[in-house]
């Protein structure tokens, strides 16, 4: 019994656990308070002084959305309203979303607010992922919006017989088992033509999300949506 | 005290374990046949189309997975309180009632994701259908059900752990379902803002699995290595606080890895990969430490008895169950740690992201960490509900055993092969677009990869038949020492 | 053009297999030798076997410093990458050490 080590000792370790998941979680909470202040969403305001955020307010929108490398970064990123040359966005080209580009603050909220319901309530994630979580039995959708498929030259607006990307995708959105694109096919959710106005307004809002560059090389092989 | 673990005649807190084992089994299957479900639809896509849809199956699949795990937690920890504190668990009658609560409130739950399935995009489909999060789908009503159960739960875990003998493993639980309970208030909100949506609901999904979960498992074996092997209080326990600190210290942190790509700051990245390259370090040791007290207690046996080692007494009391301990051990490091280690530095996470390669680890991981263990416990109340000394293996449990892991190992090995698949072909060469992600879908090693993963799950099932059947029969069974 | 230095090094398309092998192993050979060590100290595996706990840990470090480079880590994490082997050659023993000690102190 001489050797009283500390090492052996049950109260030293009792002591070590409770300093050692204090410390973690003291950290993890600063480190929490940091990241909630970064990705906050953003406001129009933002927008109009150009100001990036990594989420940006929902009139985002009323812009032209892209995927471009970024020198500086190293990888990908959202660049909304056009590239300033060095991979930042200057908020400035605009784009109509359902045949308008001047949604407002409140209405573009509303539609984003509708759309991010209408995810959980049809249960997207459980086949589908979003931001690179959820099921693996359908496409990733964290940057579905600059998908070529559904751009001017994909296969999409002709199928679904619309003439823009937001149209195609509500139609598709309505009645997905008349459209089959592969063998799997979405099911009807019975989603209405105003719910699939919010959907895919949410779909155009994640898409401008700056997420580290994932997905890498999005679009690299179909004519890539950064290379116009 | 230490005696008293052999039998649970007439503690009403081991009855009521064994409604929480028996309940756990039921969903048990019924997780694995809706896991079927969307296996089959891999392979078949019209299977039960529009009328049992791939998202349906796997929100059942995976809800099934979390609940039937809770209430085996639940059930292990009644089970051994009055082991641990030496007396009867307080509030037991409040115990009861919330147990039929609990799966009333599943039942109907249950019944609303299968006949209702979808609703209208506002708030009322978000209270009363289901809440389309991954793994906490559970509609908000039933959120406040579940933490009304847990309070009730951890009430009647501090009430007993303080009342009685304190012991070591019981601090460790009563601290860490208390983290697990409150945990599960971080993801019951409701924000537009689908970063911080993700970020909030990692701290349930994270800190549950990858931390509280952990922990909770470590307290269970160094429970089980006691009753089981023999093995000393004071180095179990002194161990046990070993590994919480090293389970919350690699484990908090080790959020990071989830923090990557969903919007948030790229500080994440060293974070993430820093903490999480020490996670399978405290599964490494958790296997030390199996491996030590069996052997310092066989070998203590061995000079005791002075006889060659053909002829030695085994120290363990229960076959069936130290094989699921061994197994746990084991399939944390494998599942956990080895397929968990595989994808998480950012720099291949990257590419791995949201492909079959995190379902391979989610099989593995939940199976070799949780699923064992917990199965391990519902043979440990069986020895005690029977009143058996010495429980030995029957035909049923070593196929049970073998069938279930070679199915689960079978199905994550099939679904690393798919992973692979995809990274190379949906991800580093057509960069995750649509298109890009039905070629790589299409690919003959992707679809042969199903097959597979559909074969192996039958295997599984087959496997969790032959486990009921033991459950079912080996009590009577005159093979064990009474 | 693009400055090549800043971009985030891609990892080559035949990469993959090696750096999903390199990694499984690292761990692999990593458990194989914790449990030899441990195996030998308990007595459950006779003596001579020890060398091979070593070398286990060596071809741990090797498939570390593979995956490593072929992944294309940066200083930091090399860094650490680095810091964890050294650990994990300790790890066992400390583990063992306080084990022991605590088993001694109650037998005797």
């Amino acid at each position: 019994m001489a050797n009283k080590s500390v090492w052996s000792d049950n109260r030293f370790w009792q002591r070590s656990a409770a300093w050692v998941t204090g410390f973690a979680s003291v950290l993890l909470i600063w480190l929490t308070f940091d990241t909630s202040a970064q990705i906050s969403m953003g406001n129009d305001a933002d927008l109009q002084n150009g100001v990036t955020k990594r989420v940006p307010g929902p009139t985002v929108i009323n812009y032209k959305i892209t995927y471009e490398m970024s020198q500086k970064r190293g990888h990908e990123v959202p660049i909304i309203g056009g590239n300033d040359g060095k991979g930042m966005s200057l908020f400035q080209e605009k784009e109509t979303f359902f045949g308008r580009d001047d949604w407002s603050e409140e209405e573009a909220a509303e539609l984003l607010h509708l759309g991010k319901l209408g995810t959980q309530a049809k249960n997207c994630m459980n086949c589908h992922t979003l931001l690179g979580n959820g099921a693996y039995y359908a496409p990733d959708l964290t940057k579905a919006w600059l998908d070529p498929a559904w751009g001017p030259n994909g296969s999409m607006q002709a199928m679904t017989g619309k003439d823009t990307k937001e149209e195609a995708m509500a139609e598709f959105l309505q009645h997905p088992s008349q459209y089959p694109t592969h063998e799997r096919m979405m099911p009807n959710l019975g989603i209405t033509a105003e719910e699939a106005k919010g959907i895919v307004a949410f779909l155009k809002h994640m898409s401008s999300i700056d997420t580290n560059g994932f997905p890498r090389n999005f679009a690299k092989i179909q004519g890539a949506v950064h290379g116009k | 005290m230490a005696s008293n673990h052999l039998t649970g005649i007439g503690s009403e807190s081991k009855q009521l374990a064994t409604w929480y084992f028996t309940f756990a089994a039921i969903l048990f299957g019924a997780q694995l046949l809706f896991g079927l479900v969307a296996a089959i639809q891999y392979v078949m896509p019209g299977f039960l189309f529009e009328v049992l849809d791939f998202s349906v199956a796997r929100m059942l699949h995976i809800n099934a997975l979390v609940v039937w795990m809770v209430f085996a937690m639940f059930g292990a920890v009644y089970w051994l309180l009055p082991d641990e504190t030496g007396i009867e668990t307080v509030g037991i009658k409040i115990g009861k009632l919330l147990y039929w609560i609990f799966v009333a409130a599943i039942a109907v739950v249950v019944l609303v994701y299968l006949f209702i399935q979808v609703g209208p995009a506002d708030e009322t489909s978000i209270w009363f259908i289901h809440e389309g999060r991954e793994y906490i789908e559970a509609p908000r009503w039933a959120d406040f059900g579940i933490v009304v159960v847990a309070l009730g739960f951890v009430g009647n875990l501090f009430l007993t752990g303080i009342k009685g003998k304190q012991t070591g493993i019981v601090t460790v639980l009563m601290a860490d379902m208390i983290a697990f309970a409150g945990l599960y208030l971080a993801g019951m909100f409701f924000t537009d803002n689908i970063t911080v949506d993700q970020y909030w609901w990692w701290w349930v999904i994270h800190l549950w699995v990858e931390a509280t979960w952990e922990v909770y498992v470590g307290s269970i074996a160094a429970y089980g290595l006691i009753t089981m092997i023999g093995a000393h209080r004071k180095t179990v326990e002194m161990w046990l606080w070993i590994e919480v600190a090293m389970l919350f210290g690699s484990g908090i942190l080790g959020l990071g890895h989830h923090y990557f790509w969903i919007g948030t700051p790229e500080y994440w990245w060293e974070i993430g990969a820093l903490f999480s390259a020490l996670e399978p370090l405290p599964l490494v040791a958790m296997f030390i430490h199996v491996l030590y007290d069996w052997g310092k207690t066989q070998g203590a046996e061995m000079n005791a008895e002075h006889t060659d080692e053909d002829n030695v007494r085994s120290v363990i009391k229960n076959k069936p169950a130290f094989t699921w301990f061994v197994l746990n051990a084991f399939g944390n490091f494998l599942g956990a740690g080895i397929w968990g280690f595989f994808h998480t530095l950012p720099q291949v996470n990257l590419y791995t992201h949201g492909t079959q390669f995190t379902s391979a680890h989610g099989h593995l991981a939940f199976f070799g960490a949780y699923a064992t263990i917990l199965v391990g416990m519902m043979y440990i109340a069986i020895q005690g509900t029977n009143g058996i000394k010495v429980m030995k293996h029957t035909k049923s449990s070593i196929w049970a055993v073998s069938m279930i892991t070679g199915g689960v190992v079978g199905m994550t090995v099939a679904l690393t092969i798919a992973g692979y698949v995809q990274v190379l072909v949906s991800r580093a060469q057509m960069g995750a677009t649509w298109a890009g992600y039905f070629d790589g879908q299409s690919g003959m090693w992707f679809a042969q990869a199903m097959d597979w993963r559909l074969i192996m799950g039958a295997v599984t099932f087959i496997g969790f038949l032959l486990l009921v059947k033991d459950f079912l029969s080996t009590g009577k069974n005159p093979v064990h020492e009474r | 053009m693009i400055d090549p230095a800043v971009i985030r090094p891609e990892i080559a398309l035949d990469d993959f297999l090696p750096i999903f092998v390199s990694s499984a192993l690292v761990l692999i050979f990593g458990g194989f030798y914790v449990g030899i060590y441990t195996a030998v100290k308990v007595k459950m595996l006779k003596k001579w076997m020890m060398p091979f706990a070593y070398l286990f840990w060596l071809l741990t470090c090797y498939c570390l410093y593979i995956m490593g480079s072929l992944m294309h880590v940066g200083d930091f994490t090399a860094k650490a990458l680095v810091v964890a082997m050294i650990g994990y050659l300790l790890l066992p023993h400390a583990v063992y050490y306080m084990q022991d000690q605590v088993h001694q102190k109650n037998e005797h």
